[in-house]
């Protein structure tokens, strides 16, 4: 942009100034997402990725934002991938799979882990990355293989220090028993609960029929053994395979409490268990356009905040709130919310909590539906926003979650299209 | 109140001559600056009236002026094709030197008050450079690296090398020429989270210099101490795109803005309670706005004090193709 444009561009800046305008304006350092791509979502253990490695989800994913972006492989600089179960942290295995994808050995990939926060986590670190000048251009991924890596063997066992602190030892109590609680302690009624579950399949189902999935899901092609026959066959999977269709509140009011007897969490009304890789591409906005690459949104900043781990489920509640306090944006002027809906009891309360329009709320439905590969999911959300921000001629969005051990993160994204 | 209409041009700067108390100059542009011809005006302020004496057009817009200090008829203007011109009144229609370094729009150019062979200039290019007009030297004697869109640059009054520049990234920079380079950097510091588009250093105090631009705030900073500002005048409803420290109070400031105003402002630093108070009573270390000169009816681009003659005489040009000339004190409202 050069003469005329420029110089109107330039005085538009410098009158347009409210923090909204802030946030959609279009600088040449912004950090930018040029592709962002997620593969199916499976149900562990059963589903149609149950015989595939995580690290095979990721090459997939990895080799579809390279064919889908165009991008020159070699111009990649550094890869993140959040990820919360594999031994290790799946350093080795990303490494390999980043090498496997055609992503030549001069990028470097680490694995990071803030639990249901990694996806997110991923992208944050290279979207700083890119803006400190370390690095132009990189891959935030996130994957998760519930199937074969779901267990107690994720947590070391705590030392009698880490025991002998209460808060500390909180750490340790499981999410089922936590999320009852905390929705006990907050006073989320199961009806709510139910009720915003069924509608979160019943936003699945109808977006699911309507092809609305099919822009962000990259079909992968794996191996798969029919447990009934045994029989070893090549399946393509490009759905998510946990939306029931017709669900509705009463139809989960009949199913038995998980935690309690007298509790109110229940395999329906909170997120499945499943399996599921996604990456987002992103570059400095300069150099997306210097290689010509099509701008599909805007990283503007993502914060986190810490909670008690007991009430882990209200990390939203708090991480959101910053954002607004940190951009001077307000609630009303993010268009969309993708929530993780880790449970219904506590997404509903974040949405009371912040006071937030239900409608705005995960308009394709959430993990309760379609599930959550726990440290896949943050990055899964950015193509689930910016697909449906585009789709519905809206710009302003905001993916967040809560975080095991009691954090909630959350980031802002603009859709330009 | 004076006025002079620029006819077809929309003023971005006005300045006093320091030679002659009756001469002004204001570097306009066509189509608001965004495309076409720039003109300067050499403007004489008579008993009936501010008469043209004199114009120069330009190729592309003028977005500065800045005169002289050592030739009593010279003056430079920064212009939209990345060329300084140095005009001499005595000549016509030409400069009689012209500097084409910048790669992109020059916004700023301030001449040093103390070693009078020297001006410098800053772009939308990213850098500042400084120039040595009178040892027949067509090239930079330094760029100093800024790196984002620098809009203003301007020389310490009573320092011969000491320069400071605010950007579009918000960030302050203050350099020397005396200290190594690259860079010659001395000081960076943030003064605004959006673009800052102007400031001035204090003229009794050379520790102090105003900042002011797109969030609409004009803060002092006192530079021994950077890290927080001295003041915040808060008032203008659009970005601010000129600050002046006046020659003559020390605590009085004018800011010219795109919400079509120019307001005086004290910062609070002269004035001690009663006795002595600073112009308007400001009470100490309290900023406030002492008065709002409205007649621009488009946005305030430059504004200047008058050195000579009776205090308070300023300048004030917008993209209403005016020229103001008013009594400082007369827009007070507590006088």
């Amino acid at each position: 942009m050069s003469g005329a444009p420029a110089r109107l561009a330039q005085v538009s800046g410098q009158i347009n100034s409210s923090p909204k305008d802030r946030i959609l304006a279009q600088n040449p350092d912004d950090v930018v997402v040029t592709c962002a791509l997620r593969t199916a979502f499976t149900k562990g253990g059963r589903g149609g990725f149950k015989d595939t490695a995580a690290a095979d989800l990721l090459v997939g994913v990895f080799k579809a934002v390279l064919d889908k972006s165009g991008i020159d492989a070699s111009k990649i600089e550094d890869v993140a991938v959040g990820s919360v179960l594999p031994p290790g942290g799946g350093a080795t295995e990303f490494r390999a799979a980043a090498i496997a994808a055609g992503i030549p050995v001069t990028a470097g990939v680490k694995a990071t882990n803030r639990q249901c926060s990694s996806g997110l986590q991923a992208c944050v670190d290279i979207a700083n990355a890119i803006n400190a000048g370390m690095i132009d251009i990189g891959i935030g991924a996130g994957v998760e293989s519930m199937t074969s890596q779901y267990g107690p063997g994720a947590v070391t066992e705590f030392s009698d220090l880490l025991n002998s602190v209460q808060e500390a030892k909180n750490c340790t109590v499981p999410m089922g028993l936590l999320s009852e609680n905390m929705a006990k302690d907050k006073k989320i009624p199961r009806a709510l609960q139910d009720q915003f579950a069924a509608s979160s399949y019943q936003k699945a189902e109808a977006a699911q029929k309507a092809g609305l999935f099919n822009e962000e899901i990259a079909p992968l092609t794996v191996d798969y053994e029919d447990p009934k026959t045994g029989e070893k066959k090549k399946l393509t999977v490009s759905q998510d395979d946990g939306v029931r269709p017709g669900m509705t509140a009463e139809a989960l009011g009949k199913i038995r409490p998980a935690f309690a007897k007298d509790g109110s969490i229940h395999a329906g009304n909170a997120s499945q268990i499943s399996d599921g890789a996604a990456a987002v591409l992103l570059m400095r906005r300069s150099v997306a356009q210097k290689l010509g690459q099509k701008i599909i949104g805007k990283f503007v900043m993502a914060t986190i905040a810490g909670v008690p781990p007991l009430l882990m489920g209200v990390g939203p509640a708090a991480a959101i709130p910053k954002v607004f306090e940190k951009t001077g944006i307000n609630k009303d002027d993010v268009d969309i919310y993708e929530i993780n809906e880790a449970f219904a009891s506590q997404c509903v309360y974040c949405v009371q909590e912040l006071g937030l329009d239900i409608n705005k709320i995960n308009p394709k439905g959430g993990a309760i539906a379609f599930g959550h590969p726990l440290g896949c999911t943050g990055a899964r959300q950015v193509s689930t926003l910016l697909t449906e921000l585009r789709r519905t001629n809206k710009k302003i969005g905001i993916t967040s979650m809560c975080v095991g051990t009691g954090m909630g993160m959350a980031a802002l994204w603009v859709a330009e299209y | 109140m004076l006025s002079f209409r620029t006819t077809g041009y929309n003023g971005y700067a006005v300045k006093y001559s320091p030679f002659f108390d009756s001469r002004l100059a204001c570097a306009a542009s066509s189509n608001f600056g965004l495309v076409g011809n720039g003109r300067l005006y050499i403007l004489s302020l008579t008993p009936s009236g501010i008469i043209c004496e004199k114009h120069f057009d330009t190729q592309d817009s003028l977005f500065d002026v800045c005169f002289s200090e050592s030739h009593s008829n010279q003056l430079l203007v920064a212009s939209g094709d990345g060329s300084i011109k140095l005009f001499d009144t005595t000549v016509d229609q030409f400069p009689v030197l012209q500097y084409k370094e910048h790669t992109r729009e020059v916004f700023s150019l301030s001449w040093n008050l103390v070693d009078k062979g020297l001006f410098a200039s800053s772009s939308w290019d990213g850098a500042v450079k400084v120039f040595n007009p009178d040892a027949n030297q067509r090239a930079s004697i330094a760029t100093l690296p800024v790196g984002a869109c620098t809009y203003s640059c301007a020389w310490q009054p009573s320092s011969p090398s000491i320069i400071s520049s605010v950007a579009s990234d918000g960030l302050c920079r203050i350099f020397d020429l005396r200290s190594p380079p690259p860079g010659n950097e001395i000081i960076k510091t943030r003064v605004s989270q959006m673009e800052v588009l102007t400031q001035d250093w204090n003229k009794y105090r050379p520790e102090l210099l105003a900042t002011a631009g797109v969030d609409r705030v004009v803060r002092t900073w006192d530079l021994r101490n950077p890290a927080v500002p001295v003041t915040e005048l808060q008032g203008h409803g659009y970005a601010v795109r000129r600050v002046a420290w006046s020659p003559h109070w020390p605590d009085v400031v004018l800011s010219a803005s795109y919400d079509m105003s120019v307001r005086v402002w004290s910062d609070g630093s002269n004035g001690a309670v009663g006795v002595g108070a600073g112009v308007g009573g400001a009470p100490a270390g309290q900023g406030r706005l002492l008065g709002v000169m409205d007649r621009h009816t488009e946005f305030c681009a430059g504004v200047d004090w008058c050195l000579f003659g009776g205090e308070g005489w300023a300048a004030s040009t917008g993209w209403d193709e005016m020229v103001w000339v008013w009594d400082v004190g007369s827009v007070m409202g507590s006088r």
